[in-house]
C-alpha cells in the first residue's frame, strides 16, 4: 500500500492522516507536514494512523523533530496505531512522550 | 534449501521491493507476522543507511544485493553492497531512550531496533564489499546458529 498523507490544522490541532507504508524514501513529506503545523502554532499534533501498515525509524526521527519543533508544551497524540507500530513506538521509549489512543477523543484532545 | 536473490540499485525507491522481497521470505519461513515485521524492520533499517550514508552521502554508487535462505531451523538474509565500509554494530545501543524527544538527539534508533527484531545479526567487510547478515530462528526451540564467516 502506497504511503498517503492529509493534514488540516483547526484551533491549534493540527491532524495528521498517515496510510500506507512510512519509511525513509516517504519521511520528508511527514517532516514537511510537521513544520507546517509548527508554523501554524499548533498546540497539539495528532497523528491518524489506523491504515498505516508500517513505520520505520524514519517515521520516529520525524516525531522527534515535531517535539523540538513545535515546543516541549506541545501533545502529540498517537490514534489507532497497530499492534507492530505501538512496539516500534515503545521499544524506543517514544511512549513515554507521545499520547497513544485507540480512537479519536475530542474531549481530551480539544481541550488540552 | 535454496537461496533466492534481488539486486536494487542505491536509491530509497529501492526500499520497498526490499521488504516485499523479505516479507515474501518470513511468509515461506512461516515466521508469525510480529516475528516477520520485525525482521521486515531490521532489513529496511539497514539498507536505508547503507543507500543514504554508504551510498548517497559518501558520493558513490552501486546495488545492494539481498539474499534470502530458508534454513530448516532460521530465516537468513544477506546484505552485499559496496558503499562505504561501515559497521552498523561499532556504535553502542542508544542511552537516550527513556529522555524526553525534545531532549534526544536524531538518530541511532534504526540499528537499534534491528538488532531488537533479529535473533541474530552479523557484519563483515569483504573484498571491498560490506556484508550483513539477520537471521530469525522459525521455531523457538532452536539454537541460534553461529555466522559462518566469508
Amino acid at each position: 500500500m502506497a504511503f498517503n498523507l492529509t493534514s488540516e490544522n483547526n484551533n491549534g490541532v493540527a491532524k495528521i492522516t498517515l496510510s500506507g507504508e512510512l519509511d525513509a524514501s516517504v519521511a520528508g513529506q511527514f517532516k514537511t507536514a510537521v513544520e507546517q503545523a509548527a508554523a501554524s502554532q499548533a498546540k497539539s499534533l495528532v497523528l491518524i494512523v489506523n491504515d498505516l501498515a508500517y513505520m520505520s525509524s524514519a517515521g520516529l526521527r520525524a516525531l522527534v523533530f515535531a517535539k523540538q519543533k513545535m515546543g516541549a508544551g506541545t501533545t502529540i497524540y498517537v490514534v489507532g496505531a497497530q499492534e507492530t507500530v505501538i512496539e516500534t513506538i515503545e521499544m524506543t521509549g517514544f511512549s513515554h512522550s507521545v499520547v497513544l489512543l485507540e480512537s479519536y477523543d475530542a474531549a481530551q484532545i480539544e481541550v488540552a | 534449501m535454496s537461496t533466492e536473490t534481488l539486486s536494487v540499485p542505491d536509491s530509497l525507491d529501492s526500499l520497498k521491493p526490499v521488504r516485499d522481497f523479505v516479507k515474501h521470505a518470513a511468509e515461506a519461513a512461516g515466521l508469525e507476522k510480529k516475528s516477520a515485521y520485525r525482521l521486515v524492520l531490521a532489513v529496511d533499517e539497514v539498507v536505508a543507511n547503507i543507500i543514504l550514508h554508504g551510498y548517497q552521502e559518501a558520493g558513490l554508487s552501486g546495488e545492494i544485493t539481498v539474499e534470502r535462505t530458508v534454513h530448516p531451523d532460521h530465516l537468513r538474509i544477506d546484505l552485499y553492497d559496496s558503499a562505504a565500509p561501515y559497521n552498523p554494530h561499532e556504535r553502542d545501543d542508544p542511552d537516550h531512550l527513556d529522555r524526553p524527544l525534545e531532549d534526544r538527539p536524531i538518530g541511532g534508533l534504526g540499528v537499534y531496533l534491528a538488532r531488537q527484531g533479529t535473533d541474530r545479526m552479523h557484519y563483515e567487510y569483504v573484498d571491498g564489499r560490506n556484508h550483513n547478515t539477520f537471521i530469525v530462528l522459525r521455531t523457538e526451540a532452536a539454537g541460534v546458529p553461529a555466522v559462518s564467516e566469508g
